[in-house]
């Protein structure tokens, strides 16, 4: 009974999604205005209403597809191994519908109540697995920093509605037209801080690869591919819609901020990435880099917008980071989808304790080597494109900026230096777990997948592939959204404006320069080079071919000869070994002479910098505050009594004068 | 459409004239290392031997490794020749042309055969193919930044990253160098070395699997397969040459199908090709391989002199 | 030789310049810094002699010809005779690791062409960008000497400094007058002549760690 409950739930779920999916579609293709809907007042003081404009229809189309393909994944999930899983399906429902108000909200009020209630819905989502008395921690630690982000956000929305007339979004706008521009940096700053601790901005994002992993690996691929982007939606909200300079430029500091946060995030995101071995963490510090990115691409499109720079760039910038929030979606859930199968099936999310999965899961495997090869940013997946665009936003965007095309430069290496790190890291993560041989009894005896959960995947690596080679058809979804916040022609004519298989950057009639690749003529090329070299391969005769084991020195083959993922991240752990701080310890037992060891322990470990140095020093300073303030409880009534005589005469005093 | 099948004719010759040419610059290179070192060494047409002689043998293959392995090499080698289609070799692109491939997307097909390699070396088991792959993914991904910045340097004068273009304004300038292009050339130079495989990063002569790098992500592949990335290896090696020949030495392009400018073209391209391998053969001949974890700073010599050559063209 | 082509080549020599203090700078072993600033030496030599020919200023002629003979020849051969006939350790130690040096040179250089917009009026439009390098040659010379243990490298980082006050010199004025220029030529080779004889005399203590001068306090 509880199993046809699950999977009425997650159906109707699945359903929603599809419907949410073809009206996005339909309004971000077509050309109806903004909708608009207003909802019954819960609240005396403010009016809530929904609106949905090109940006928002955009988000829930990201929301939708991640959605469905976990809608379509959870049923045989859970009904596998999980832990409540009425109390999961509940909260996955009111997680989707959160997020999607949150992108459709019109008004503060709706906003912030979406806002808290996905905070809420996703924090049961973690903690819903009682069995492992880590998650409890981490969902504790979650929801201190989200309430942290939430009370800077309210802050920076307060301002805004103090000044104006209302509650709503259109009022929010007319209000920050009037402020002076340290006011309004100051808004600015407090919600970037604010969405940026949701979004996991470094270095913010302390929380991330605690919760992403405790959550179901359903719920995990919905909060790194979408919750992570509804963050992002509220910075691109509040930079180019709320608090945009009417017909002027954004404060170059602004841009320049947010494009230091995303080169930041995105390094420091994918080295720590590089030394996990668990693989839920592991791809949760890869959200991190990604979001890096996504950010790399709003600063500059903050750089060059509002007449700084050619609209065309500017767009580019924009429809770089809107088209890689998307293709960041699709792979990355496709990437939780596949470690959730994984963990189904053996019970261990440690790849050290894995391998040889490739032939008993091939399913499996192979759709999740097609999400590495796409979050490596390896031609011709989707990947590949927002990057090359994000690319050329920050090379075409230094011809504009003049000496500060040099920090462009540098913005442009270190994505160049992300990309590499996050195909060494895909290839350590996809061989130690799938390739080799089985290292542990659970490796070796895991099976396929049951085939909903394989579907889930295979309509996520199809969005990947359909959004590589074809983005035309994707300049099209982001038309809309970049023309209302930027102005001008839209992501088409910025992007594909020479055909729907090529990308074109900049406008050399403009004067920008230009540059136009095609991928899918180079995936063509690749595809029929494979397949002639493939047809060759038996001239001038066929080879005779047998099997036989791998050499290892004369000794039988075993597991243990098969290379570690410590050991394949081990020359990256020494190299950024002043970013790492490792920590090693070697125990060396030795016999009756010193040279003969019996036992030699090595424990090595990295943890996060952040963690150390920033949240340490901030817990101890909260706690021998808190110790201080605890030494003025003296437990008499009468103190207590004063106290609070005090602060009304202070208060009185304080505020009377206006 | 004339002019569409005119350019994919050019790309596709060019395509095949790298590939068919590649296992002989490596063997110039070996026959130079020989020459310096006082010894007769192989002939330069040696490599060709060794390519056919692999296709007539058998395979032998791992009994852990999936099926994705048999397909490696081939892919490998469609990766690298559709680099190679990139590359502009003899000819300046006319106008209107098809647009087809960036340096960009040069250097991530590049990385994508890197990381199919990588992942076959892991497939098969066994130790050796790990640390190569390992260590291959760690020289390839410190490669790339400084040659992110090479790129960005002589791109962003012209604010097109298109090779076709960048090669054409390089001909208009023809001798007419200035500092940002030498300390580019510099880079770039410094990262050939890494990214071809030779000392001072690796050593592509050893045997020794503890000193593998590249080498060591083949150990498992044998017969056609091996033929494959082998030919890989030295068409990766050519289009690296190439792509420094077209964005720092100018001269030479064709215009047209003419017989002059063509052989003419030839002639250049040959020249330059030369110039590069007599710099591999010195510096393989005169220096010794560096320790592994010495390789990153030989390669921030090359990005501080890439960041050298984008500050002085910026400020 | 006209102004154009004089520019030209100058900027170019300014590069080539810039690279060889890269490679002092990266520099695992002696011989191959001394080479380093040998090379740069030879450089600005032809830099000297390339303005001489656009201005037709004879001292450069002769200052161009003494740059080569002393500091690309002659003191580059007594730091070898000195590390040859005395068997010290050949590896250059640093004081910080190569990756912070590197950066910091990275920044000097930024830092020198972002002056060299407020500089303008100091400098010759004939000699293109060599302010700026030469402000970096000498401010990275002085890194090497901060950042190197042994006594040998840091003179020659002293060498490669001087180099860049020429350059330096060169961007501002034609090169120093004569005499100056003399003075300060010898003055290098005295040192170099008073470091050599200390090196190959004091045997015992030739392996001069300079971080072992602070034994010497009071």
């Amino acid at each position: 009974m509880r199993r046809v409950a699950v999977w009425v739930g997650h159906l109707s779920i699945g359903v929603a999604a599809v419907l949410v999916a073809i009206f996005a579609l339909g309004f971000l293709t077509g050309s109806a205005p903004a909708a608009h809907l207003d909802l019954p007042r819960l609240f005396p003081f403010a009016a809530m209403s929904l609106s949905v404009d090109g940006l928002s229809a955009f988000f829930l189309l990201v929301i939708s597809l991640v959605t469905a393909a976990a809608a379509m994944y959870a049923p045989s999930y859970l009904g596998a191994h999980a832990h409540a899983p009425g109390v999961q399906t509940l909260a996955l429902a009111a997680f989707v519908v959160c997020m999607a108000l949150v992108c459709c909200a019109g008004d503060l009020v709706t906003f912030l109540l979406a806002w808290e209630c996905m905070t809420l819905s996703s924090w049961v989502l973690v903690v819903s697995d009682t069995r492992n008395e880590e998650n409890a921690r981490a969902g504790l630690l979650y929801m201190v920093v989200a309430h942290a982000g939430t009370a800077a956000l309210l802050v920076s929305f307060l301002v805004l509605a103090e000044r104006g007339g209302g509650l709503d979004f259109p009022a929010l706008r007319a209000a920050a037209a009037g402020l002076d521009p340290s006011t309004r940096t100051a808004v600015f700053l407090l919600a970037l801080a604010g969405f940026g601790a949701k979004a996991g901005v470094v270095p913010l994002h302390v929380w991330l690869p605690k919760a992403h992993p405790a959550a179901p690996s359903h719920a995990s691929a919905l909060m790194s591919g979408v919750m992570l982007k509804v963050a992002l939606y509220g910075i691109f909200r509040f930079a180019f819609d709320l608090l945009a300079v009417p017909g002027g430029p954004l404060p170059a500091s602004w841009g320049w901020t947010v494009l230091l946060l995303g080169t930041a995030s995105a390094v420091i995101g994918v080295l720590l990435a590089l030394q996990q071995h668990d693989l839920k963490r592991l791809l949760a510090f890869h959200s991190v880099e990604n979001v890096g990115i996504i950010l790399i691409g709003a600063g500059v499109a903050m750089l060059l917008g509002g007449g700084r720079g050619p609209a065309a760039l500017a767009t580019l910038a924009l429809a770089a980071a809107l088209l890689h929030t998307l293709n960041h979606a699709a792979f990355k859930g496709l990437l939780f989808l596949g470690a959730g199968s994984v963990l189904a099936r053996t019970g261990v999310r440690n790849m050290e304790e894995l391998g040889g999965l490739a032939r008993r899961m091939p399913w499996t495997a192979w759709l999740f080597f097609l999400g590495a090869v796409a979050i490596s940013a390896l031609p011709p997946l989707n990947g590949f494109v927002s990057e090359w665009m994000t690319f050329q936003a920050l090379i075409l965007g230094a011809t504009r900026l003049g000496a500060s095309g040099l920090l462009a430069g540098v913005a442009a290496s270190m994505l160049a230096l992300t990309g590499g790190l996050a195909a060494a890291c895909f290839a350590k993560a996809f061989g130690v777990t799938f390739l080799g041989r089985p290292r542990t009894a659970h490796a070796e005896h895991a099976t396929e997948s049951p085939a909903p959960m394989i579907a889930g995947m295979l309509l996520l690596a199809v969005a990947c592939v359909a959004l590589g080679l074809l983005p035309g058809w994707a300049m099209r979804l982001l038309d809309r959204p970049t023309a209302e916040l930027l102005g001008g022609a839209g992501a088409s004519a910025a992007v594909t404006a020479r055909g729907p298989m090529i990308l074109a950057a900049g406008d050399a009639t403009a004067g920008v320069g230009a540059t136009a690749i095609s991928v899918t003529a180079v995936a063509a090329l690749f595809a029929l080079l494979a397949a002639l070299a493939w047809a060759l391969r038996g001239w001038p005769r066929r080879a005779p071919r047998r099997l036989a084991p791998t050499w290892t020195c004369g000794m039988t083959p075993s597991a243990r000869f098969d290379y570690t993922g410590t050991g394949f991240a081990k020359p990256l752990r020494l190299i950024f070994a002043a970013l790492y701080r490792p920590r090693r310890e070697i125990l060396k037992e030795t016999g009756p002479s010193p040279y003969v060891i019996r036992r030699l322990s090595y424990q090595g470990e990295v943890v996060d910098l952040a963690e150390t140095v920033l949240y340490a020093r901030v817990k101890h300073w909260i706690a021998s505050a808190a110790h201080e303030i605890r030494s003025y409880s003296t437990g008499r009534i009468h103190g207590y009594i004063a106290f609070v005589l005090v602060t009304l005469v202070v208060c009185l005093l304080l505020f009377a004068r206006a | 459409m004339d002019a569409i099948i005119a350019q994919v004719s050019r790309t596709l010759a060019q395509a095949v004239l790298l590939v068919a040419a590649g296992p002989l610059v490596t063997g110039i290179v070996q026959k130079g290392k020989a020459r310096l070192q006082c010894r007769a060494g192989a002939s330069v047409w040696q490599p060709y031997r060794d390519l056919l002689k692999l296709l007539r043998k058998g395979t032998v293959q791992s009994d852990t490794a999936s099926p994705f392995f048999r397909a490696v090499p081939v892919l490998v080698l469609a990766a690298t020749v559709t680099a190679a289609a990139l590359v502009p070799v003899l000819w300046t692109p006319g106008g209107g042309d098809l647009p087809f491939g960036d340096a960009i997307l040069l250097v991530a097909l590049l990385a994508l055969a890197r990381f199919l390699l990588a992942v076959g070396a892991l497939d098969a088991g066994g130790a050796f193919g790990g640390m190569g792959a390992s260590r291959e993914m760690t020289v390839g991904l410190l490669v790339e930044p400084a040659l992110m910045l090479s790129v960005f340097s002589v791109a962003v004068t012209g604010g097109t990253t298109e090779l076709g273009l960048l090669a054409a304004r390089r001909e208009a300038l023809a001798l007419s160098w200035t500092a940002p292009d030498l300390l580019a050339l510099f880079a770039m130079l410094i990262l050939t070395l890494a990214e071809t495989g030779r000392i001072p990063v690796d050593n592509p002569d050893t045997h020794l699997e503890l000193t593998m790098l590249h080498e060591g992500m083949l150990l498992e592949h044998s017969g056609p397969g091996l033929a494959c990335i082998v030919l890989a290896t030295h068409v990766k090696q050519l289009v690296i040459l190439s792509l420094v020949a077209a964005l720092f030495l100018p001269l030479g392009l064709a215009q047209g199908w003419g017989a002059a400018g063509l052989g003419l073209a030839l002639g250049a391209f040959a020249l330059k090709v030369l110039a590069l391998s007599g710099f591999l053969v010195l510096v393989e001949s005169s220096y010794a391989k560096l320790r592994f974890f010495r390789v990153p700073q030989f390669l921030g010599l090359g990005f501080v002199c890439a960041f050298l050559a984008l500050a002085l063209r910026v400020l | 030789m006209s102004v154009e082509l004089a520019t030209r080549l100058i900027d170019i020599l300014g590069g080539l310049l810039l690279f060889t203090m890269l490679l002092i700078l990266a520099a695992g072993q002696l011989f191959r810094a001394i080479y380093a600033v040998a090379a740069q030496a030879v450089f600005l030599g032809i830099a000297g002699a390339v303005l001489a020919a656009a201005t037709g200023n004879v001292d450069l002629w002769i200052i161009a010809g003494i740059t080569i003979v002393a500091k690309a020849v002659l003191l580059p051969w007594l730091l070898m005779v000195v590390v040859n006939r005395v068997h010290i350790s050949r590896e250059i130690e640093s004081v910080m690791p190569a990756s912070l040096t590197l950066i910091l040179a990275a920044g000097i250089v930024v830092l020198a062409f972002h002056l060299n917009a407020s500089l303008g009026p100091v400098r010759q439009a004939i000699t293109g960008n060599a302010l700026p390098v030469g402000v970096t040659l000498i401010l990275i010379g002085v890194l090497v000497m901060a950042s190197r243990r042994k006594a040998l490298v840091q003179m020659v980082g002293l060498f490669a400094s001087e180099n860049g006050i020429f350059f330096t010199a060169m961007a501002v004025s034609q090169g120093m007058p004569l005499i100056i220029e003399i003075g300060v030529i010898l003055d290098v080779v005295l040192g170099a002549l008073v470091m050599g004889i200390l090196v190959l005399r004091v045997r015992s203590s030739v392996d001069t760690d300079i971080a072992d001068l602070e034994d010497l306090r009071g």
